[in-house]
């Protein structure tokens, strides 16, 4: 077959041209490792986003009231302060409303003598424990007692607790939040890290009661949690918040709320939105590098061909068709680009793991990126090779030999 | 005594258009050119032998008059007919050689067969029987860099006989090559001839030109004289005369 014997001839052609097939391998190598990462990474932060959702303990019937105008977890102001317990309490008075719990939160650093760590508090109510679904493994949770005498009682998350006590037992110990001592009554299960680094257990709990009058001492809430009886509800019910809400916060029919509702349903929605957005990004970034390892390849065979010229000439002299010229670089464009595809995909696979590895940024390899860099390296091979492989083909024979 | 025509060119014009100036190169050339003929084409540079050398070498067509090699019209033929007709009907040498760099002598004769509508199955026989022919049966392994200028000069000469070429088409074959090396490779061309292979050289050396039965000398794109070379037989037994002094 003609063909193969073409393939033959442009093997041959790159292994007799190494510093010029040694560079176009480089280009493609370059794009498709910059390809592999960057989509890597966008795997990784997609799943990062995700895991985050999950963590956040939502169930079908349940949605947050988040303080502050905005969308989802971006509120447009941190400073609002006109959510209160009483808009908590005007909510659990609602039809098909089953667990309000009202929170309030800040980081703060705490403290145990010498150690001291930096973590989420939640002022919460004891009711959070039930609509978390969160077990605790030693001790107690917080109780309604707790919340009535506005005691000093802390409940930790496994990360403060491992970093202020090691493997010592801290129940019953005193630590120091701010300037507050806490007496540790309970550990909460340890979920451990999810897959792109996101803690669910860097947190501790205290009593509402106690983080508005003693620690925080603010009165507002930073947002309510509310599960009702049946996801069917949901829409229902967030309408009726919407309007006690903006009753109590006394908004007039113009102004914005001054609140946002963050849902199960929202979520999903604004994952799929900056996953498609994300999508267009890596396309456009993978895009354009292997648009880079195409010119590269290009204009490399054009120098290639502009050296080669006596070759050409002589295997035109004798006998070679314009076809058997244009198939010969274009194998010869197609395999680096392949070559330069393969090598590439393993170094950026090598990366994505070390970026990974060393914390540096999240990343998931996925089997997408190999596929779409073998068709993309075909691809380029083609649409850069037919230029420089056609431009060879035409060359006047007898102009190749002088 | 009626020899069998290869060639038989009638009235060639060719003209070059280069940013809308038309130079006219050859102007009326009528050639034949008989089965086992020697023929030398001398002339000055710029008298039109590249351009002759083209069209003989079916690589490029004349602007008009009419072509036959070995009875088949050229002028009318498309690109893959033309590279059939190279391939196996014409057997190129060069000046400057031409080899593949970097690819052994046994892989550069077999270059042409590459670019056969169908691979022959005794290709490898072919390829040593050839370089057999030009005396490198014991080099065949070697690449192009360590071949001397004679040595490459054989190299070409076997990769065009590699098809069983009508005819050798020999550009200024000697044109790099010291004379010692430029007599070996006219002995070789004379041996081929007397094996009954037509052979055309191109040159601008008279003493190259002299090994030829037929001399043809062109200027200014036309057949200034076409003559027979009486030393014929006797530039045939001594090829030290090829050299160039």
């Amino acid at each position: 077959m003609r063909l193969f014997r073409n393939l033959a001839q442009a093997l041959r052609g790159l292994r007799l041209n190494k510093a010029n097939t040694f560079l176009m391998t480089l280009g493609v190598m370059i794009g498709i490792a910059s390809l592999t990462v960057i989509v890597s990474i966008g795997e990784g932060t997609k799943s990062k986003v995700l895991n985050r959702i999950t963590n956040l303990g939502f169930g079908p019937e349940s949605f947050s009231v988040m303080s502050g105008a905005g969308r989802l977890f971006f509120g447009r102001s941190r400073n609002t302060t006109s959510m209160t317990l009483q808009d908590a309490d005007d909510i659990r008075a609602m039809p098909h409303v089953t667990i309000v719990v009202p929170r309030q939160r800040k980081r703060m650093r705490i403290i145990n003598k010498k150690e001291f760590t930096t973590t989420r508090v939640y002022g919460v109510s004891p009711e959070w424990q039930v609509a978390r679904g969160w077990t605790v493994v030693d001790g107690a949770f917080l109780s309604d007692m707790d919340m009535d005498r506005k005691r000093k009682v802390i409940v930790l998350g496994a990360t403060p607790a491992y970093k202020l006590f090691g493997e010592k037992d801290p129940l019953g110990k005193k630590i120091r939040v701010g300037q507050v001592f806490f007496e540790v009554v309970g550990l909460l299960e340890k979920k451990g890290l999810t897959e792109s680094g996101y803690d669910p257990d860097d947190r501790a709990l205290i009593p509402l009661s106690t983080s508005m009058s003693r620690l925080f001492r603010q009165t507002h809430l930073h947002s309510i949690k509310v599960v009702t009886t049946h996801p069917g509800k949901v829409k229902d019910t967030m309408a009726g918040v919407t309007q006690i809400l903006r009753r109590n916060h006394g908004l007039s029919p113009l102004a914005d709320d001054d609140f946002r509702f963050v849902t199960p349903e929202g979520i999903m929605q604004w994952v799929t939105e900056s996953e498609q957005a994300l999508n267009r990004m890596l396309f456009l970034i993978s895009t354009v590098s292997l648009l880079v390892g195409g010119i590269v390849i290009m204009n490399i065979l054009l120098v290639s061909i502009r050296e080669r010229i006596h070759e050409i000439g002589v295997r035109r002299c004798f006998g070679a068709r314009r076809s058997d010229i244009t198939q010969q670089f274009l194998f010869e464009s197609i395999f680096v680009s392949l070559l330069g595809g393969a090598m590439g995909t393993m170094l950026g696979w090598t990366l994505s793991t070390g970026l990974k590895r060393f914390d540096l940024l999240p990343t998931k390899i996925t089997w997408d990126p190999f596929i779409l860099a073998f068709l993309f390296s075909v691809i380029v091979g083609l649409v850069f090779g037919i230029h420089p492989a056609r431009k060879a083909a035409w060359l006047n024979p007898d102009e190749t030999l002088r | 005594m009626t020899v069998p025509k290869v060639i038989d060119i009638e009235s060639i014009y060719k003209t070059y258009k280069n940013e809308g100036l038309e130079t006219e190169v050859l102007k009326g050339i009528s050639i034949s050119v008989g089965e086992g003929d020697f023929i030398s084409i001398v002339g000055p540079s710029g008298a039109g032998k590249s351009t002759l050398m083209t069209i003989l070498g079916c690589l490029g067509q004349a602007t008009s008059g009419t072509y036959l090699l070995d009875g088949e019209e050229v002028g009318e033929l498309n690109d893959r007919q033309l590279s059939r007709i190279r391939n196996e009907k014409i057997g190129f040498v060069f000046q400057a050689f031409h080899l593949l760099p970097g690819v052994s002598a046994f892989d550069n004769v077999m270059m042409p067969l590459v670019y056969c509508n169908k691979t022959p199955g005794d290709a490898e026989e072919r390829v040593e029987r050839s370089l057999n022919r030009v005396g490198l049966g014991h080099r065949m392994d070697h690449t192009p860099g360590q071949l001397s200028g004679g040595e490459q000069q054989r190299v070409t000469i076997a990769r065009s006989l590699i098809n069983d070429p009508k005819i050798i088409l020999a550009d200024e074959p000697t044109g790099n090559l010291d004379s010692k090396n430029g007599a070996e490779i006219m002995a070789t061309f004379d041996g081929l001839n007397r094996e009954g292979r037509t052979i055309i050289i191109i040159t601008h050396d008279l003493a190259v030109a002299e090994h030829a039965r037929r001399i043809l000398t062109l200027r200014d794109g036309q057949i200034v004289s076409d003559k027979i070379n009486e030393t014929f037989q006797e530039s045939r037994t001594s090829p030290a005369r090829a050299t160039a002094e």
